[in-house]
């Protein structure tokens, strides 16, 4: 992993592992290893490698990509990763790993599929399959440390740009890799450029589409908060090619620690000579200011996020013109998101053909993913393009939990379809998914199991898109109004026969007649549902009844008294002690009294309650 | 240069839109939001075409699409029908007591749709050339406030606006007659304000707010003639136009 023999000690502190206090346990660290080395001040072994090999460096890093079992400590050159780690075990680790090189048993991660504990991070099932190219230092490196980032050939790329590369050969370089735009929509970045560049002018602009908002997805998060050089010094090589020299960098104002890392890794860049006037003693200068979001899903949208730039509301308009001819202030601008950015030093520094060898002739390079819902590993992960939903799902991600059986999986956010297992063989790439009237989108995966309502999974997604929909124009606001107000109507048990041909037909007219990307993908959750699981549909409808056992109004369960041994679980589970039964003995649910949450049913083991 | 609308051949310039060219040649393709004076909202999508542009078919909204190459042009087939009806639908939804609307779902051949919550209260459709007729008037007094289902159209918090000069312009170019507004004894109440009206120096009539007057003198200059009512203006121009052809003995 690390070439240096200096021990290191990497404590994941990216979003998930920061919830589950890892900044504690960082501090934990620090204090403690102050302890254990006491003539070594442990700041200053964090800031320079001197000659103090003996003392540990302590690093707070972005996110190590197996959320489900944060926080995670990694501690390098051994390679032994500790998962669920608690400020309680930092004076064991220290004491037995750090002091004496000893493994601490129980805080290994034991890999479901090779059934055993294992050491080394690389073996693990979750990270064998992967490829990280986009997050090639996310948590390896401390963000806010701009010399670590230059260890790892940070700013060669742009070195390499500027200094043996004309401008019309890095937007070629662009083009033979056959990137394309990790956002959702796919669009060939070095052809983006190319018309930037040819547009005339010499007022143009570079954007950095940071404005994350699905429902579940963190990848954008990632980047931004643990390796925020990377996306400099790819908007920079940009400015470079197209003759630029401003940037805006678009963040939601959410995403509080990555704004914090990136106005740090802004000051950090300037300070070295990586931004600002005369870059590497060249004539070429380029500077980036953050701008940071409102808080609205549909500025994700590129024109929309162009409008929000320029103080106006957050609202598309009608392309063409595109960006690249027409954008921020009427000026060409190259717009990309935060996931493209990190390749474009990659391209440069390894070559288009490197980057060609990963993933597939049309999807070249890898996808980052952020894999959430019912699967046993969730978290942020990257694999090459190509690499099948099924590998994603159930060796990366480890299956299903609590022996349930896969449903659907949704991909590419609250627009995105859902897939089901069918279809589970579908290779990873921007074609592929379209083809199945799902989206890439930026890389949201949603894993549900057989408690899933699939009406009910459609409802939710257009409550949101209904909130977050700009209203500009009346198919998005409108069509996507009504199709939830049907949807409801079906959940609730008053759905009418022809609802679902009438949900189709505005769904297709949704698609067709929307202004941006919003409102033609807004349909999408509703239609691959009605396309994959239409018979669930019509159970609500004619039948009146939830097969999932979600929708309360037509829910009522029961259990099977060929399958209930009498363990009592679901009696001491019930909220409302609506379940009875002697020890040993069948259980039965007072349906008067049952509130239809169903804990009984998630937590019965021998799956003996039931839907009716 | 040479586009095909509906089979066709028509001339067309290069930039303007396909309802521009379709229109000059007297194609019809229905429209709400859209104002020669206020054009390229693109909101009401009833205007979509099919287009066939460098070998790919695609439906677009005709009032914004530039021409940019020659192109193919349908205005009307199975599948524009099927949007703009199932479109009109949802519009009745919206505005079912708009005389626009139904005039629109006649000629679609569009029925009463009724499987949803229908607002018999509301007129607005919500196409935003109120609001683009503020802004290019220059007084910004009313905006959409909100997004998505809950989008709307008003002054800011709803208090009667400061730059609201009451000069109906708002109302005037709204499709569906939605911007209420009563004049009566020399006033007009619009957006929670009343204004006083200013009299046609020839006819007598109100025509104009003092704000309105004000405003324009402000914007235009002192040397503008707007002490008439529209009516005895055009009246005035003509006589002129009369006593000047007569001069010259026609």
């Amino acid at each position: 992993m690390q070439s240096s023999k200096r021990l290191t000690i990497l404590v994941c502190c990216g979003p998930g592992c920061i919830a589950n206090n890892s900044m504690q346990v960082y501090e934990a660290f620090k204090k403690h290893i102050a302890g254990s080395y006491l003539n070594v001040e442990v700041a200053m072994t964090v800031e320079c490698e001197c000659d103090k090999e003996s003392s540990p460096a302590i690093k707070a890093t972005g996110c190590h990509g197996l959320c489900e079992h944060g926080p995670l400590v990694t501690i390098l050159p051994h390679d032994i990763t500790y998962i669920k780690v608690k400020v309680e075990d930092v004076s064991e680790i220290i004491e037995k790993t750090v002091l004496k090189g000893e493994v601490v048993e129980r805080l290994l991660y034991t890999d479901k599929i090779q059934k055993k504990k294992l050491v080394k991070r690389d073996e693990w099932t979750f990270y064998r399959k992967q490829k990280k190219v986009a997050l090639r230092h996310v948590g390896l490196i401390d963000p806010g440390k701009i010399d670590e980032y230059l260890e790892r050939d940070g700013y060669k790329a742009l070195e390499k740009a500027l200094k043996d590369m004309t401008r019309s050969e890095v937007i070629e370089e662009v083009k033979k890799s056959g990137l394309r735009g990790r956002g959702g929509g796919g669009f060939p970045t070095g052809l983006k450029w190319s018309f930037a560049a040819q547009a005339e002018g010499t007022c143009k602009y570079v954007i950095c589409n940071g404005d994350e908002g699905d429902p579940g997805a963190f990848m954008d998060r990632a980047v931004l908060e643990g390796d925020g050089h990377a996306v400099l010094e790819g908007m920079v090589i940009c400015g470079y090619a197209i003759g630029v020299d401003h940037g805006f960098l678009y963040i939601r104002d959410e995403y509080g620690l990555a704004v914090e890392n990136m106005k740090r890794a802004i000051v950090a860049a300037r300070e070295r000579g990586f931004l600002g006037e005369h870059i590497l003693g060249t004539g070429f200068s380029f500077d980036v200011e953050i701008v940071r979001g409102g808080g609205a899903f549909v500025c994700g949208e590129e024109m929309s996020l162009i409008r929000s730039i320029e103080g106006n509301t957050g609202e598309p308009v009608p392309k063409p013109p595109y960006p690249a001819d027409k954008g921020l202030w009427g000026k060409p601008t190259v717009i990309n998101n935060v996931e493209t950015w990190t390749n474009v030093p990659v391209i440069i520094n390894k070559g288009a053909d490197y980057f060609r060898s990963i993933g597939t002739e049309n999807s070249p390079g890898t996808k980052v993913f952020a894999l959430v819902g019912k699967v046993n590993n969730t978290g942020l992960v990257e694999v090459p393009m190509g690499t099948t939903l099924r590998e994603i799902i159930f060796e990366i991600g480890g299956g299903i939990p609590k022996g349930r059986k896969f449903k659907a999986v949704q991909t590419g956010g609250p627009s995105g379809g859902c897939i089901p297992e069918a279809k589970l063989d579908l290779p990873v790439d921007f074609d592929s998914l379209t083809a199945e009237g799902s989206m890439m989108g930026s890389g949201g995966m949603i894993v549900v199991d057989d408690r899933t309502c699939m009406v009910e999974f459609a409802r939710y997604y257009l409550k949101f898109l209904s909130e977050e929909s700009c209203g500009k124009c009346v198919p998005c606001r409108q069509g996507i109004k009504t199709m939830l107000e049907i949807l409801t109507d079906i959940c609730e048990g008053r759905g009418q026969e022809g609802d679902i041909d009438l949900l189709v037909e505005i769904g297709q007219m949704v698609q067709e007649a929307s202004l941006c990307a919003l409102g033609k993908s807004a349909p999408n959750p509703v239609l691959s549902n009605i396309a994959n699981f239409r018979v669930e549909f019509e159970e609500h409808i004619k039948n009146k009844r939830c097969p999932a056992g979600v929708c309360k109004d037509l829910t009522a369960f029961y259990i099977d008294s060929k399958i209930c041994v009498g363990c009592a679980v679901c009696a001491k589970r019930c909220p409302v002690g609506a379940i009875s039964g002697d020890k040993k003995q069948l259980h039965v649910i007072d349906q008067g009294k049952c509130t239809k949450c169903g804990i009984c049913m998630d937590n019965c083991q021998f799956h003996a309650v039931r839907v009716k | 240069m040479e586009i095909i609308i509906d089979g066709k051949k028509v001339e067309a310039q290069y930039g303007e839109t396909i309802l521009e060219a379709a229109k000059r040649n007297d194609v019809y393709i229905p429209t709400l939001c859209h104002s020669e004076a206020l054009p390229g909202l693109a909101t009401c999508r009833l205007c979509m075409v099919e287009i066939v542009e460098n070998g790919v078919t695609k439906r677009v909204a005709s009032c914004s699409y530039p021409i940019q190459s020659e192109i193919e042009v349908v205005t009307d087939n199975e599948k524009l029908r099927r949007i703009r009806k199932t479109l009109l639908k949802l519009y009745y939804t919206m505005a079912p007591n708009s005389e626009m609307i139904r005039k629109l779902m006649e000629q679609q051949d569009v029925r009463e749709f009724n499987r949803c919550k229908v607002d018999t209260e509301n007129k607005c459709t919500l196409c935003g050339l109120c609001v683009k007729a503020c802004e290019t008037m220059g007084t910004n007094a009313i905006y959409t406030v909100f997004r998505g289902a809950a989008k709307k159209v008003g002054t800011p918090f709803d208090e009667p606006s400061e730059p609201c000069i009451g000069c109906g312009a708002c109302a005037s170019v709204c499709p569906t007659n939605a911007i209420e507004y009563l004049e009566e004894n020399g006033t007009r109440a619009i957006w929670g304000k009343t204004f006083k009206m200013v009299q046609c120096k020839a006819c007598g009539k109100y025509f104009a707010t003092e704000e309105e007057i004000a405003y324009l003198y402000q914007k235009l200059g002192d040397d503008i003639d707007i002490k008439k009512c529209e009516t005895c203006r055009k009246k005035a121009n003509a006589n002129r136009f009369i006593a000047a052809i007569k001069a010259e003995g026609f």
